[in-house]
C-alpha cells in the first residue's frame, strides 16, 4: 500500500510517499516541491553581496550561512596567497553568535515540534503556553545574538577580515546578564538541575534526578518506543571547524579526518513526483550529520550511554540535540568570557576584493550539521556558488537499495505517524534543502 | 469564548525569515488568545496546510509571506487559487516582508513572473494591486513588533495611516537613519574609515542607506537591542521597493560625495553642506570615543 503525506513545520514542506507492508513502513520516498535558485541569484554579484543574499536562504539558520558565506570568500583569498588575518576576538564573537543560533533552533524544535509532536502521539494536551516557552528562550538567545551582530534574523555583520561591531564592556556585561536569564530558564523549565550538573552527566542513571519538562520528554519518547525505532547507518560526519566540534567522521567506531574534496552530490531518487533537493554523500557513502554526528565525534559521555543502551535510535537523536542545546550554553558562557576587547574586530585584507580571482570554499556546523559554500570568484565576482546544506545529508532520498539516511531510519516503522516522528528527529529544514 | 478574527498565515516563495523574526515578539500569548489561527507555518493553528489548500475555509485576515508566484503549487493548489479565495474572504491583507511588498530578494528567482502581491518593486501589480484592504510591512525580515503593531491596530478596530506604498506611517515614516548612534558623524560629515569601529557614519563609504530608507529600526530597536548602523553594519535599505541592490557594502559616489543624497534633498544643497560641513576639523570626532577598552 502506497500512502503520501504532507510533511509541515519542517520550515516549508516534504511529500512523503510511504511505502507499508505488513504493518510496517517498506520504504519512503521524499520529495521537496519548491526551490528558489540561490545559487543563480548569487551568480554574477559582487562577492560582498554574498554576505547580505545568502543569509536569506534560511529564516531560521541564516546566521551559519553568513558564517559559511565569509569563510568562503575568507578562504579565496588564502587560495590567493594574501590570507586575511582575523583576531582572537572577532573569532570569538563570530563562534559565540553561531553558536546562539544553534541554541535557539534547538529549544523551538523541542517546544514547537517534538513535544506536541509526542502529546499528539500519546493522545495527552499540550497548552499553546508551554509550546510559547521555546519561542521566549529562543528570542532570549536572538537577543544576546544581536547585541553583537545586531539583529536576528538575516544580520550581515561578519566581513572578510573580522567583525563589523566593536563591543564595549557594557554590551558584554547585558550579553551576560541575558545568558544568565536563559541559562536559569533552560534550568527551572527544561531540567530542574543546574546546567553544570546537567553537562557533567556521565551515566543514564543520573538522568533520574532531571524533572521539568526534558524528563516529560524522555518519558515521552520511551512511551511511544522511540528508542525501539529510527535507526539509521551509525556513520557520523562533521566537516565545520569550531572549538564545540572537530572536522571529523565516525564509522565503526573508528574516527577518521574528513577532506571537502571527498563531497559529491547526485541526484535523488524520484519516483513521479519532482524534487529539487539533490543527495549529499561523503565518499560516496550517506552520513548522518547533525547534533548526534557531533556529540558522538566528541565522545560527549551522556550520549555515548545513550548511544550504548539505544543506538542511534529516534530516541537518542532528539536526546542528542536537546543535550547540544545545554553544551552549547555551557560554550556561550565561556565564549562571552574571552572577548578581548583591546583587541581590532577587524583587520582590514591587503588585498582588494575587486581583484580577488580564484576558488574558496567555507564550512560551518550548523543547526542541522555540516554545511557547506563554495564560490568561484572572478575580479572580485562571483563566477559560481554553490550550497550544501544539512539536510542534503540526512534528507538524502536513495533508492530502496541503498536509501538515505532518514528513509533508513524510517524503514521498519509500524505506523507512519512514527516514521514522521523519526523524520522529524533529524530536525528537516526545506528551504536549506532546496535553497 | 466570543468568536476570534480567524487569521490565516500563508506563504509564497520563502525563506520563513518573518516567521522566525516573529517568534522574537513578546507578547505572542496575546496574539494567539486574540486571533484564530487557522493555519501558521509553526505556531499552533486549527488547520493543517492541505486542508487550508483545499480552499474550503474563510478568514478576516490574510497574512502573505514570501513572494508571490501564481504558479507555485502548495500542498498540491496553485496560489493564485489559494490567493484569490482567501484574498477574497478577508477584510485586511498583510503583507509580511519585503518579497511579499514589492517582490524582494525572491523575485530574484524568476523576474518575469514573480512580484510582491501588491508590487512588482514601485509599481502596483499583482493580486492586490491597488487593494485598499492591503498592508504593506516590508523589510528582510519584518521586526515582530510592526506586525504586532498592525494586528493589534486591527483588533481594536483603530485606523492605520499607510503611504503611497500602503506602509503604516507610524512605523515607516521614519527613515532608519532617525536614531542612529553615529548621527553625529553625519552631520559633521566624519566618515568611518573602515569597519569594527563604533565611530565614523557609514553614509560615504560602506554603502549605508539609512538617510534615504523608511524604516524605525533606530527607533524600535532589533530584538530590543540593537540595529545594524550600531554595530557597525551598513543599512541596506531592505524595506524599500528596490532591495536588494547591488555592492551593499559601497557607496556610489561621485566626486567623493555619495552619489544618492538624503531623502528630499537637493543635490546642490547637499552638495553645500557637505562643503561646509568638511572644512571644519573636529578632534573630537576624529578621536576614538574611549581610548583603550582593555
Amino acid at each position: 500500500m502506497t500512502i503520501r503525506k504532507w510533511i509541515e513545520q519542517i520550515e516549508g514542506e516534504a511529500s512523503v510517499q510511504f511505502e507499508f507492508e505488513k504493518n510496517h513502513v517498506s520504504f519512503a520516498t521524499i520529495a521537496f516541491p519548491h526551490t528558489r535558485g540561490m545559487e543563480a541569484i548569487l551568480q554574477s554579484k559582487p562577492a560582498m553581496d554574498a554576505l547580505v543574499i545568502t543569509p536569506r536562504v534560511c529564516g531560521i539558520c541564516g546566521h551559519s550561512h553568513l558564517f559559511s558565506a565569509v569563510r568562503a570568500i575568507e578562504s579565496v583569498y588564502a587560495n590567493c596567497g594574501a590570507p586575511v588575518e582575523i583576531s582572537q576576538k572577532a573569532e570569538s564573537i563570530r563562534e559565540l553568535t553561531l553558536t546562539l543560533e544553534l541554541i535557539q533552533n534547538h529549544l523551538k524544535w523541542l517546544y514547537l515540534v517534538i513535544y506536541p509532536e509526542l502529546s499528539h502521539m500519546l493522545q495527552e494536551k499540550i497548552a499553546d503556553s508551554c509550546r510559547l516557552k521555546g519561542a521566549y528562550a529562543a528570542s532570549l538567545a536572538t537577543k544576546i545574538l544581536a547585541i553583537f551582530a545586531g539583529q536576528w534574523p538575516h544580520s550581515s555583520y561578519m566581513i572578510p577580515g573580522g567583525v563589523t561591531c566593536d563591543p564595549t564592556h557594557v554590551d558584554i556585561i547585558r550579553a551576560e546578564g541575558l545568558l544568565d536569564e536563559l541559562i536559569r530558564w533552560f534550568e527551572k523549565e527544561l531540567i530542574g538541575i543546574t546546567l553544570d550538573e546537567y553537562v557533567c552527566y556521565s551515566s543514564k542513571k543520573t538522568f533520574l534526578t532531571v524533572t521539568g519538562d526534558m524528563k516529560k520528554i524522555e518519558n515521552m519518547l520511551k512511551r511511544t518506543k522511540m528508542h525501539e525505532q529510527g535507526f539509521s547507518y551509525d556513520r557520523y560526519l562533521a566537516m565545520g571547524e569550531h572549538e564545540f566540534s572537530k572536522p571529523s567522521k565516525l564509522v565503526n567506531r573508528r574516527m577518521a579526518k574528513v577532506h571537502s574534496k571527498f563531497v559529491t552530490l547526485e541526484e535523488a531518487y524520484s519516483i513521479d513526483e519532482k524534487t529539487y533537493a539533490k543527495n549529499a554523500l561523503y565518499h560516496d557513502d550517506y552520513f548522518e550529520t547533525g547534533p548526534l554526528a557531533r556529540t558522538m565525534i566528541e565522545g560527549v559521555p551522556f550520549i555515548k550511554q545513550m548511544y550504548k543502551n539505544y543506538r542511534d535510535s529516534t530516541y537518542t537523536r532528539v536526546m542528542a540535540r536537546s543535550y547540544e542545546a545545554a553544551l552549547l550554553l555551557e560554550h556561550s558562557k565561556k565564549l562571552l568570557q574571552s572577548i578581548k576587547l583591546n583587541e581590532p574586530s577587524y583587520i582590514q585584507p591587503l588585498k582588494k576584493i575587486a581583484t580577488l580571482s580564484g576558488e574558496g570554499i567555507g564550512i560551518v556546523e550548523a543547526p542541522r550539521g555540516s554545511l557547506i559554500h563554495s564560490v568561484i570568484l572572478k575580479n572580485g565576482i562571483i563566477d559560481q556558488y554553490k550550497l550544501i546544506t544539512p539536510t542534503q545529508w540526512n534528507l538524502s532520498c536513495g533508492s530502496p537499495e541503498i536509501p538515505g539516511p532518514a528513509q533508513k531510519a524510517m524503514i521498519g516503522s509500524d505506523s507512519i505517524e512514527t516514521a514522521t516522528f523519526t523524520f522529524r528527529s533529524f530536525d528537516v529544514c526545506s528551504v536549506c534543502t532546496t535553497h | 469564548m466570543k468568536s476570534r478574527p480567524k487569521l490565516l498565515w500563508l506563504q509564497g516563495v520563502t525563506c520563513n525569515g518573518n516567521t522566525h523574526s516573529f517568534l522574537n515578539y513578546p507578547h505572542l500569548s496575546y496574539i494567539l488568545e486574540t486571533f484564530e489561527f487557522l493555519y501558521h507555518p509553526i505556531l499552533p493553528a486549527t488547520y493543517t496546510l492541505e486542508k487550508i489548500a483545499s480552499c474550503t475555509q474563510s478568514c478576516d485576515i490574510l497574512i502573505f509571506e514570501g513572494a508571490y508566484d501564481p504558479r507555485m503549487m502548495r500542498a498540491g493548489s496553485r496560489m493564485e487559487t489559494l490567493v484569490q479565495h482567501y484574498g477574497s474572504t478577508a477584510n485586511t491583507i498583510i503583507a509580511v516582508g519585503s518579497c511579499a511588498s514589492f517582490g524582494g530578494m525572491f523575485k530574484q528567482s524568476d523576474p518575469e513572473y514573480i512580484t510582491g502581491v501588491g508590487f512588482d518593486r514601485e509599481i502596483a501589480k499583482g493580486p492586490f494591486a491597488k487593494s485598499n484592504k492591503l498592508i504593506n510591512l516590508s523589510g528582510c525580515p519584518i521586526h515582530p513588533e510592526w506586525l504586532g503593531y498592525t494586528l493589534r491596530m486591527i483588533a481594536d478596530n483603530k485606523v492605520i495611516l499607510i503611504d503611497e506604498m500602503h506602509r503604516p506611517k507610524e512605523l515607516y515614516a521614519y527613515l532608519a537613519h532617525h536614531g542612529c548612534t553615529r548621527n553625529e558623524y553625519f552631520e559633521w560629515k566624519v566618515d568611518a574609515e573602515h569597519f569594527g569601529t563604533k565611530e565614523g557614519c557609514l553614509f560615504y563609504k560602506q554603502g549605508c542607506r539609512g538617510p534615504m530608507t523608511h524604516a524605525s529600526c533606530n527607533k524600535i530597536l532589533w530584538n530590543d537591542v540593537s540595529s545594524k548602523t550600531r554595530i557597525g553594519s551598513p543599512c541596506f535599505g531592505c524595506t524599500e521597493p528596490d532591495f536588494p541592490r547591488t555592492n551593499m557594502f559601497e557607496t556610489k559616489t561621485n566626486m567623493s560625495i555619495p552619489q544618492d543624497v538624503p531623502l528630499g534633498i537637493s543635490k546642490r544643497s547637499y552638495l553645500t553642506l557637505t562643503g561646509i560641513a568638511k572644512s571644519f576639523r573636529i578632534p573630537r570626532l576624529e578621536k576614538r570615543l574611549i581610548d583603550d577598552n582593555t
